[in-house]
C-alpha cells in the first residue's frame, strides 16, 4: 500500500473535488478501470476508506489522503444471495463476502466461488471486470455508472 | 422543558391487505382517536415515517397524511432512515413537544410493501444499502444480515438452532397479540427445516414483507392531563439516536455500536440503567439482530445475546431480567418498514398501561425501544418509556 503520487492531503478545498479525483466516485471508478483500487487514508488515525471520502469516520479528521490498496485480503464473513435484486437475477445464487484487504481496508464484493467452497479466513484476490462482462441489466445503472467497472473476488 | 407523553396509540391490520397506504393510516388514526376529539383540535403538527416512494409512487406523505387527518396549515413532514423511519417520527414529535414548539404532535408511519410484489420490495429495500460497492455487488437485506449472522456464529458459541429459537419465541409471543401478522406458534424443527434465504439465515430468521400503519399521539403535560386519565398516559423518559457507517463492510459485524450509542444516550436522558428496563422491543428484522441488540442495549454479556429466549432465571450471569419482543417482534408481529418503530411504541404503551392481555409482563414500568434502519445500526433510534402511575 502506497500513498499515490501528487496526492492531496485534506481538508479538501472545493477545487480538489473534481470528477478526475478518486475522492469522487467517477475518479475512483476511473482509477479502478485502470487497475488501481484507491482508498482514502486518514493521516491522523490511519483508517482506510473505500470508496474514498473527504472525512474520516474513525476520528472525524478531514486530513485524508489517497492510498492505493493491495488486491489481496481475507474473507471476514460471507453468504449467498439466493434471490438477488432483479438486475442480478441471472447471477443467482451470488456468493458475497466482506473482505479485509491486507491494508485493513474493508469492502463487500461478489466472490467467484460456490458458497460451500468459501470459509472465513480464506485468502482472496480482487479482479476488476468490464461492466459488459458482468451483464447486469442496463436499467440498473444510473447514467453516470454505465462505464464503471465491476469488482469481484477470486479465491487464492 | 416540557415532558412528552404518549396519550393514545393505534395500528392498522398487519399483513397483506387490500388497503393502500393512506387507508392503512386512516385505520391506525381511527383507533388512536377513538376516545379523543378531532386531530385538528389536539395536534399542531405531524411526522410520518415512510421508507420508500417506490411502493406507491407517492412522496409528499406528510401533506397527504395531514390531509387525511383533517390537519391543515400545520407542519407535516416525512422522515426517512429506512426501517428507523417510524422512531424518527416519534423522536421529532418528542423533541417538538419537549422544546415547547408544539403542545401535541402526531407521530405516524406507513408502508404498503406488497404493492410491487416480492421483487418490488427487494428492489425498494435495496436502496438502503451503500450504492457504489454494495448495491453493485447484488446484495439484499437478508444477505447483508447474513454477513452479520455468519460472523456472530463464528465468534461466539451460538448456533443456527439458537437463532431459530429466537424466531420460535417471537412467534409464541405473537400468538397472544391480536395486532400481530402471524398469531401462531411455530416449532423449532419447522424453523430449522425451512428453506435457506441467505445462509446461515433461513426463512424463519427473516421478518416478513408487511403492509401496515401505526399512529401515536405525543403531548405535553397540559394536553395529557386534559385528555387522559392518569393511568392511560406513558411518559417518554429518554430518547437517543445515532448514525453509523452506511456500508456494512466498514462496521463491526458483531457489535452494533450505533445502537449501543443510541441506547446509552436514551438511558442517560431518562436517568435509568439497562437493569431498570422491564420490557424491550428491539429490531429483530432478522433473528441475529435480537441477539446483537440485547448485547448493545447492555441487557446481555457479549456473545450471550441469544439467551433472549430464556426465562430470566435461566440466563447467564450478567443478563438482566428484561422480557424482549413481547409483541412477537418484527418477525411475527410484522414489519411494515416505516411503521415498525411506532408499532414498538404501541406494544410498550400496552405493556406500561396494563393492556397487554395474555402477554402482560407483571409490574412493567420501564420499556426500551430500539428501531434500526439500513443494515443493522446504519441508523438507530432508542427510546425509554415509563409508566405514569408506577406500573401495570
Amino acid at each position: 500500500m502506497t500513498d499515490t503520487d501528487s496526492t492531496t492531503t485534506g481538508p479538501l478545498g472545493p477545487d480538489d473535488i473534481t470528477a478526475d479525483s478518486p475522492f469522487t466516485l467517477p475518479g475512483f471508478f476511473d482509477a479502478l478501470a485502470e487497475g488501481r483500487l484507491v482508498a482514502a487514508r486518514c493521516t491522523e488515525c490511519d483508517t482506510q476508506m473505500l470508496p474514498p471520502r473527504p472525512a474520516c469516520y474513525g476520528c472525524g479528521s478531514r486530513a485524508v489522503t489517497l492510498s492505493e490498496q493491495p488486491r489481496t485480503g481475507e474473507v471476514i464473513s460471507y453468504t449467498s444471495v439466493n434471490r438477488p435484486p432483479s438486475a442480478f437475477e441471472h447471477l443467482a445464487p451470488i456468493t458475497v463476502a466482506v473482505v479485509e484487504l491486507d491494508s485493513s481496508a474493508r469492502l463487500t464484493g461478489r466472490v467467484e466461488a460456490s458458497l460451500e467452497d468459501v470459509a472465513i479466513g480464506d485468502r482472496v484476490e480482487l479482479r476488476i471486470d468490464d461492466p459488459e462482462t458482468v451483464d447486469i441489466d442496463p436499467d440498473f445503472d444510473l447514467s453516470y455508472e454505465e462505464e464503471w467497472p465491476a469488482h469481484v473476488f477470486e479465491l487464492l | 422543558m416540557s415532558t412528552a407523553h404518549l396519550i393514545a396509540v393505534g395500528s392498522s391490520p398487519l399483513g397483506k391487505t387490500d388497503l393502500p397506504g393512506r387507508d392503512l393510516f386512516s385505520k391506525a388514526l381511527a383507533e388512536a382517536f377513538e376516545e379523543l376529539p378531532d386531530p385538528a383540535d389536539v395536534v399542531d403538527g405531524l411526522y410520518v415515517g415512510a421508507q420508500s416512494e417506490r411502493y406507491e409512487n407517492q412522496i409528499m406523505q406528510g401533506t397527504l397524511m395531514a390531509e387525511w387527518a383533517g390537519l391543515r396549515n400545520v407542519p407535516a413532514e416525512r422522515v426517512e432512515a429506512c426501517a428507523a423511519a417510524g422512531a424518527l417520527a416519534l423522536k421529532n414529535a418528542v423533541r417538538d413537544v419537549r422544546a415547547g414548539v408544539h403542545d401535541a404532535v402526531l407521530a405516524c408511519g406507513v408502508e404498503k410493501m406488497t404493492a410491487g410484489g416480492t421483487e418490488g420490495a427487494t428492489n425498494a429495500l435495496g436502496a438502503a444499502f451503500e450504492r457504489a460497492l454494495e448495491q453493485r455487488s447484488g446484495i439484499t437485506a437478508p444477505a447483508t444480515y447474513a454477513l452479520l449472522a455468519r460472523r456472530y456464529l463464528h465468534e461466539t458459541d451460538a448456533t443456527e438452532r439458537d437463532l431459530a429459537k429466537i424466531a420460535v419465541k417471537n412467534h409464541r409471543n405473537a400468538a397472544d397479540n391480536p395486532r400481530a401478522m402471524f398469531q401462531q406458534a411455530v416449532d423449532i424443527e419447522t424453523a430449522m427445516d425451512a428453506p435457506d434465504v441467505a445462509p446461515p439465515l433461513k426463512l424463519y430468521d427473516c421478518a416478513p414483507v408487511t403492509d401496515g400503519a401505526a399512529a401515536v399521539v405525543v403531548a405535553n403535560d397540559e394536553v395529557a392531563a386534559e385528555l387522559q386519565r392518569r393511568s392511560d398516559a406513558v411518559r417518554v423518559a429518554g430518547i437517543g439516536s445515532a448514525a453509523n457507517n452506511l456500508a456494512v463492510a466498514e462496521r463491526d459485524l458483531t457489535f452494533v455500536e450505533g445502537a449501543n450509542v443510541a441506547a446509552s444516550t436514551a438511558y442517560e436522558d431518562a436517568g435509568v440503567d439497562a437493569a431498570d428496563v422491564d420490557v424491550a422491543e428491539v429490531h429483530d428484522a432478522f433473528t441475529v439482530c435480537e441477539a446483537l441488540l440485547a448485547e448493545a442495549a447492555e441487557f446481555a454479556p457479549k456473545g450471550r445475546g441469544i439467551e433472549t429466549v430464556e426465562d430470566p432465571e435461566d440466563r447467564s450471569a450478567g443478563w438482566t431480567d428484561v422480557r424482549i419482543n413481547t409483541s412477537g417482534g418484527l418477525k411475527a408481529r410484522g414489519h411494515p418498514i416505516g411503521a415498525t418503530g411506532l408499532l414498538q411504541a404501541v406494544e410498550a404503551y400496552e405493556q406500561l398501561t396494563g393492556r397487554a392481555g395474555e402477554r402482560q409482563v407483571a409490574d412493567a414500568d420501564t420499556a426500551l425501544l430500539i428501531n434500526e434502519g439500513g443494515v443493522a445500526d446504519a441508523h438507530t433510534v432508542a427510546t425509554v418509556l415509563t409508566a405514569t402511575d408506577g406500573g401495570a
